[in-house]
């Protein structure tokens, strides 16, 4: 069981804000953090890490505590088993993929582990070359390698995907997964893109000025489930054109603009910019071979 | 010709720029990542020397270290050392004179990194003494060949300082650059012509490694 | 979207497909057709308040009481209004189940001849109704 009970004040420029966090879940699930830009998301991953200080408080992981205030303990970040990969991947430049990733490496882990990771994340081509000459989503993979290096236990990825074309994300969602589940590891993911928060978690955290406002697993927080259409996406409304006596929405889903059909009548709760929930039945669309 | 002022000038060179890197390093890592609020006021004191008169610097040095004073009395009594007229004052005072030379470049390719790699470095582990040493320097060589060479290329200008804690004492602290103000004194406009050229050359050599270096020029030599 | 609330009074399940009768507040029967049963959706299960949704362009209209054709939802009602478009044209029609709305061709009404006032009965095929646990 992971607790975590902490209290931070965020100051940047004029702005002020409180990071009062309380949650808890299990070992081996992946988490996300959901929310909007400032709401405290990646703070929450560095508190953890321990590359920030809570103000006070108290986390521990399982029987290991590591950070309690008043007990005045406060364990360093390379003590805690983590691996963090940053939004900006944080690849050494003058270092080739392989000294990257044996830079992890502290004298306790053997090499097997890094051949293993080289396998894995099919990084055996790229092992000698530099980052600069790395496309995002190979930096990414060799990011999320080095960040298996050290065996961590807790996996923290500070929107990894956010700067990656569609097709490239979900590649990478396919990586991360395969290593959630072979590595046995518990993933905390910062994201807001609500089709990848459903396809990885079990379990997701929604930050609000730096404090949970909501928790509950995907199809909770996001309304699946909440009805019986099969054919079923998050997407978000674009443009609203009355036509003839009806509405044609036109939502952007994934990378995708689509267009659908709307009665005048409802589609007055609908702005620009919402967030919705677009289904069908299963027995609707048509498929055709390309 | 008389080669000591050229030698004492080099010597005093090489030897304040590795004095500095290794002094100034800390400090430049510090400035670039530190909030404090005495920020301003370190990194005003390190840029001093960049606009006071030579002169001034030299004299209150002299006053400080002068052993009819206090402190330098206490400091040839104690610890045997006189930093007036001798050539370890010069290298003192190149140190004070040349310091926002190492620091500047430093400070301004150390803030340039991102701090993600500082941080991804302390995820595995490695302590700031290694962080800098494999991570932070080898990935701002440009900004240490530039701080390297501006202190040497500098240093090597020096006259002010130099000549008021010096003491212009042949053979130990009689660098080039009086070397030439005495010539001239003298009218031996040849030997001061000789010393000139060579300051020249030498101060053209050092400077066109920066900008070369920075260019690119060397970077198929170095594959 | 037209939506209706009602309970869940039978469920016919045969592998993966359910046919689901839902009695709406006015004793009408309404069935859909899904790819659940009671194992894949908790909510599948008898007396479940539930809504019936479809889409106002899956409802075709007749002025019949009682067409003989396959669509087995039906709603009698009067038209209480009728907005024309060019192409298309919004009927707001009242039935003991609460408004519905039907959009048809405007030939479609036409050929009907069909005015306010007049009584109609709605029909929308099973697989074309969704179902909403309340």
């Amino acid at each position: 069981m992971i607790d975590l009970r902490l209290r931070k004040v965020l100051e940047s420029d004029n702005t002020k804000m409180v990071l009062d966090l309380n949650l808890q879940f299990k070992k081996g699930q992946f988490i996300t953090l959901y929310g909007e830009s400032g709401s405290g998301k990646t703070s929450t991953l560095r508190l953890i890490s321990g590359l920030m200080k809570p103000d006070s408080g108290h986390l521990s992981i399982g029987q290991q505590c590591w950070f309690d205030e008043d007990k005045k303990i406060n364990l360093a970040p390379s003590k805690r088993k983590i691996g963090f990969v940053f939004q900006d991947y944080a690849l050494f430049p003058n270092m080739t993929v392989k000294e990257n990733l044996f830079f992890a490496l502290s004298d306790k882990t053997d090499q097997g582990t890094i051949e293993e990771l080289v396998q894995m994340m099919d990084l055996g081509d790229l092992q000698n070359r530099k980052p600069e000459s790395l496309s995002g989503g190979q930096k990414q993979r060799v990011a999320l390698a080095r960040a298996l290096v050290g065996k961590p236990e807790i996996l923290l990825l500070d929107e990894p995907l956010s700067a990656l074309d569609y097709k490239m994300r979900y590649k990478l969602q396919k990586y991360i997964l395969k290593i959630h589940q072979r590595y046995k590891l518990t993933t905390i993911l910062v994201s807001h893109d609500i089709g990848e928060i459903i396809k990885l978690s079990d379990l997701v955290f929604e930050l609000e000025n730096g404090k949970i406002a909501r928790q509950g697993s995907p199809a909770e927080l996001f309304g699946l489930g909440s009805t019986s259409a099969k054919f079923q996406f998050t997407g978000e409304i674009i443009q609203i054109e009355s036509e003839d006596v009806l509405v044609i929405v036109t939502l952007l889903v994934g990378n995708d603009l689509v267009k659908v059909v709307c009665d005048k009548e409802e589609a007055k709760q609908f702005y620009l910019g919402d967030k919705v929930l677009v289904g069908s039945k299963a027995f609707n669309p048509i498929i055709k071979k390309i | 010709m008389n080669w000591i002022p050229i030698i004492l000038t080099l010597k005093l060179s090489l030897i304040t720029t590795l004095i500095l890197f290794v002094l100034a390093l800390p400090l430049a890592y510090w400035l670039s990542v530190t909030s404090s609020k005495i920020k301003a006021i370190v990194e005003t004191l390190v840029s001093m020397p960049l606009v006071l008169p030579p002169t001034v610097l030299g004299f209150y040095l002299l006053l400080a270290f002068s052993p009819q004073n206090t402190f330098g009395a206490w400091l040839d009594q104690w610890l045997g050392l006189k930093f007036v007229f001798t050539f370890h004052g010069l290298v003192l005072a190149s140190c004070l004179y040349s310091l926002p030379f190492m620091v500047h470049p430093l400070q301004s390719g150390l803030s340039s990194l991102p701090s993600s790699i500082t941080e991804a470095a302390i995820m595995h582990g490695k302590s700031k003494f290694t962080i800098l040493r494999k991570v932070l320097l080898p990935n701002i060589k440009p900004s240490v060949l530039t701080a390297l060479v501006l202190t040497f290329a500098h240093t090597m200008g020096e006259f002010g300082v130099v000549l008021m804690i010096g003491g212009n004492i042949s053979g130990k602290t009689k660098v080039a650059s009086i070397a030439v103000y005495d010539e001239v004194e003298a009218l031996n406009y040849g030997m001061a012509n000789q010393y000139s050229l060579i300051l020249i050359g030498l101060s053209f050599l050092t400077l066109l490694m920066v900008y070369l270096f920075n260019g690119g020029f060397f970077k198929q030599y170095l594959k | 979207m037209n939506q209706f609330e009602g309970n869940i009074v039978q469920i016919h399940s045969c592998g993966q497909l359910s046919i689901v009768t839902v009695e709406l507040l006015d004793r009408n029967k309404v069935q859909s057709i899904i790819i659940d049963t009671s194992d894949t959706a908790p909510y599948l299960v008898l007396d479940t308040p539930v809504f019936v949704l479809f889409k106002e362009t899956e409802v075709a209209i007749s002025p019949e009481e009682n067409p003989k054709i396959s669509l087995q939802n039906r709603f009698r009602g009067k038209i209480t209004a009728i907005e024309k478009g060019e192409l298309l044209v919004r009927l707001s029609i009242e039935t003991a189940a609460g408004n519905l709305v039907s959009m048809i061709s405007k030939t479609a009404l036409t050929d009907l001849d069909l005015f306010i006032n007049d009584w109609v009965t709605a029909l929308v095929k099973l697989n074309e109704i969704t179902l909403s646990p309340k």
